[in-house]
């Protein structure tokens, strides 16, 4: 039977690649070290596949056609496609379709009705947590988006149930495999609007302290009454809710934060303590 | 409410470096391949961020400045000028 041997979340913000040299050395030790942490952990429960949530970036839909949650099926997936991605080192990403396969199944007999993608681009919100975190090779990876991007939004609710459905799947799954989960985005930070640049750090702590609360419930009505009130960006903080719902709900351990206006972006990384067996 | 041409002309800058350079060497000869009504036109045609704002994703929008080539000091000044959006707008 499968196993779920590891969840962890990862801020992705683009200015880490094509800004770094903007970055302050204190912050860029910190998010150093974050990367490096999320990464070490990562690397350390040896993931056979990695189960990742992320945004999508206008990369792979548009306003013709915009799913709330896609599963990539495909053999592969291609690797990113912005321009200031070029020295990323993941060109062609291995999927796991029998994995992926066997949660979309799950999930429509949980009465979710995602999208299905044969080829996804996995933009840089899959990949810098990764290739930052030192992560090469990569393991399989089955890619989730949710859209984080574009109203209507899925319910916080919603996420949270799709992180249990998730969890479920991992169990149900009938060969062994090692299965961990990343969930890429947040924390507070507004893009093309007028409060571009500004980060919320009292939101984002309140949001820790949320997710180290462990409830649930109370996470989503908080989540769900503030994230209309940010900037568009928290709304990734969906995927984190997803990651917590697959943890069933408790051992969040924050790896480390850091408010960084030269990114634009509150940047927080995380992991969860399992139960053990 | 977004506006469907707009978008399309955004997404399709972002998405086509080819495109972005053909944009850039000749801007009215792109724009003629998408049915704007005027006004967007002439929005889009006088780098107009506060009337382009309301009616595309906050992505594209920024997106769509960085491959016309308006300087980040530049579009941040611009866009900060903008209403914010409206809370419901991003409710889930």
């Amino acid at each position: 039977m499968a196993r779920l041997v590891g969840v962890f979340a990862s801020s992705h913000a683009p200015l880490i690649v094509r800004g770094w040299k903007s970055v302050k050395p204190d912050d860029r030790h910190e998010l150093t070290r974050s990367l490096t942490e999320l990464g070490r952990r990562l690397r350390a429960v040896r993931p056979d596949v990695l189960v990742e949530i992320s945004p999508d970036h206008w990369v792979n839909f548009f306003i013709n056609n915009l799913p709330s949650f896609c599963i990539g099926v495909g053999e592969t997936h291609e690797g990113p496609g912005e321009p200031w991605m070029k020295e990323c080192p993941y060109r062609v990403i291995p999927g796991h379709p029998k994995l992926a396969t066997h949660i979309l199944e799950t999930a429509l007999a949980s009465d979710f009705d995602p999208a299905v993608s044969h080829l996804l681009t996995l933009d840089h919100g899959f990949c810098i947590p990764l290739w930052k975190g030192g992560v090469d090779p990569l393991p399989p990876i089955v890619p989730i988006i949710i859209n984080d991007l574009e109203p209507p939004f899925p319910s916080v609710r919603r996420c949270l149930q799709w992180g249990t459905m998730l969890a479920e799947a991992v169990r149900r799954y009938p060969e062994d495999l090692r299965v961990a989960v990343l969930a890429s985005g947040g924390l507070s930070h507004s893009i093309g609007e007028s409060t571009m640049g500004e980060i919320d750090e009292a939101f984002d702590r309140e949001c820790i302290r949320r997710f180290e609360d462990g409830d649930g419930r109370r996470l989503v009505d908080f989540l769900s009454d503030t994230l209309p009130t940010i900037g568009n960006g928290a709304a990734e903080i969906r995927n984190w809710v997803a990651a917590h719902g697959v943890a069933g709900e408790r051992g969040f351990q924050l790896i480390g934060y850091r408010n960084c206006p030269e990114l634009y972006v509150g940047c927080g990384f995380a992991s969860w303590t399992l139960d053990a067996g | 409410m977004r506006d469907y041409w707009l978008s399309k002309l955004f997404f399709d800058l972002h998405s086509s470096p080819s495109l972005g350079e053909a944009y850039r060497a000749d801007r009215r000869k792109v724009l003629d391949r998408y049915p704007l009504s005027l006004d967007v036109r002439a929005a889009v045609e006088r780098d107009d961020v506060a009337a382009l704002a309301p009616r595309v994703n906050p992505y594209l929008l920024r997106f769509y400045f960085v491959v016309a080539g308006m300087s980040e000091a530049e579009f941040l000044a611009r866009v900060k000028a903008v209403a914010p959006p409206a809370a419901g707008s991003r409710r889930g």
